[in-house]
């Protein structure tokens, strides 16, 4: 008998970084290595950025790159660590 | 299927170590029940749903502890709807430990012991305090998201996970904890308290999920019966442990269980004492500590006078 794994399905989930006056904005997180060029986000005609990302389920930690700052995002629903010791944000995908 | 039935001693020899399957990791949850009882139990119902849905959760979850201090026992023993409730409900999904307490820290220091002392090392141990509004829309909107803090520590390993509940500003909670608990922190432990900050606005939080290892040095360390939120994050920013901080949601406390201007004043007097204490603890080995901690207690009952004085403006 074949035994099925059951993989729960990707969840998009939207990313928003407003910094109007940025040239350049990524998001970095423990879904893309924290790899600072693999995920641009792109400028919206508000000025902020944005960039959908599918998500497994459980919890990631991710952060924005702006003009190549590690920053924060400030409606992030939690705040930890990343392996480097960085302050970072945590979003929860169910 | 297997291969072959019987082997020679040659065999056995090449068969490679048999490795040893870590049990999974359980989580513990730990319930305390309010201390002053509601009138009605739609909140307490509405929370007693998860705790048994948890229960019934055996792979994931240990069976749920609810702490009740017998004081709360005896003044509701004569209502017929607190021994149903209890009856039928608190005893069914979980293992009631009463205690005699003499604050709810102590409660939760009485079931998390109770619950560490069932675990085993990686387990995970989640406080829930009972006196929160979760029969509301917006109290089962934070029931949905509770199991997320043990999850944080399980998934991302960290130590501590401190659940946020968001507050008005004039909130007395939040009054408190900016007059009183972090003016105080600043004082007694300015870098550690800056740290902290930076994961929370709530440090003396009821909810939260701590790691078994965590846990065991928390429990053997000297704690005082109260504020022991404040004792572990400063103990794991001591010994840069993982700490998480989860927002829950927005809710607010019950009526029965919201701070009057003498509570508050008590809070901000035992924060004080116990971070006094705790100070003491790491400094009490160096030479000249007695004059440093004389300079800092005399700066701390300045900053305690006048979180009195704004609290007495703000909630008397």
């Amino acid at each position: 008998m074949r035994a099925f794994a059951y993989h729960k399905p990707l969840r998009a989930i939207n990313f928003i970084c407003h910094a109007p006056q940025a040239k350049a904005v990524t998001l970095v997180g423990d879904f893309n290595q924290w790899d600072p060029a693999s995920l641009p986000m792109k400028q919206m005609p508000d000025r902020s950025w944005l960039l959908t990302v599918e998500l497994k389920h459980g919890h990631h930690r991710y952060a924005f790159l702006v003009d190549g700052v590690l920053t924060l995002d400030p409606h992030a629903q939690g705040v930890t660590r990343n392996d480097k010791g960085e302050r970072v944000c945590l979003v929860p995908v169910s | 299927m297997r291969k072959n039935a019987t082997m020679s001693a040659g065999d056995r020899a090449k068969r490679p170590p048999r490795l040893s399957r870590t049990p999974t990791p359980k989580v513990h949850p730990v319930v305390i029940y309010p201390f002053q009882q509601p009138d009605e139990y739609s909140n307490l119902q509405a929370l007693y749903r998860l705790v048994r849905r948890l229960s019934t959760d055996k792979d994931r979850y240990a069976r749920p502890i609810t702490v009740l201090d017998r004081k709360t026992h005896y003044a509701l023993q004569g209502q017929k709807a607190y021994r149903d409730f209890r009856r039928n409900t608190l005893t069914r999904c979980s293992d009631v430990l009463d205690v005699w307490a003499v604050d709810t820290c102590q409660m939760w220091y009485c079931g998390l012991g109770a619950a560490f002392e069932r675990g085993r090392e990686h387990d995970v141990y989640w406080l829930i305090p009972g006196d929160f509004n979760y029969g509301t829309k917006t109290g089962q909107h934070v029931l949905s998201r509770l199991h997320d803090l043990p999850e944080i520590i399980l998934e991302l390993d960290q130590d501590l996970c401190i659940g946020e509940i968001a507050t008005d500003h004039n909130d007395s909670k939040q009054l408190i904890d900016t007059y009183g608990t972090f003016a105080l922190l600043y004082n007694w432990f300015p870098v550690e308290a800056q740290e902290i900050r930076g994961y929370t606005e709530r440090p003396r939080s009821e909810f939260l999920a701590i790691r078994h290892g965590f846990l065991e040095e928390a429990l053997r360390h000297r704690w005082y019966p109260y504020e022991q939120t404040v004792v572990m994050l400063l103990e794991a920013v001591f010994d840069k442990r993982g700490i998480s901080r989860f927002s829950v949601g927005n809710i607010s406390d019950l009526p029965e269980g919201r701070e009057s201007l003498a509570s508050a004043m008590q809070q901000v007097e035992r924060t004080e004492r116990v971070l006094k204490a705790v100070w003491r603890e790491h400094h009490q080995t160096n030479p000249d500590w007695i004059e440093q901690y004389r300079r800092l207690a005399a700066t701390s009952n300045q900053i305690r006078h006048t979180a009195l004085t704004i609290l007495q403006n703000l909630l008397g």
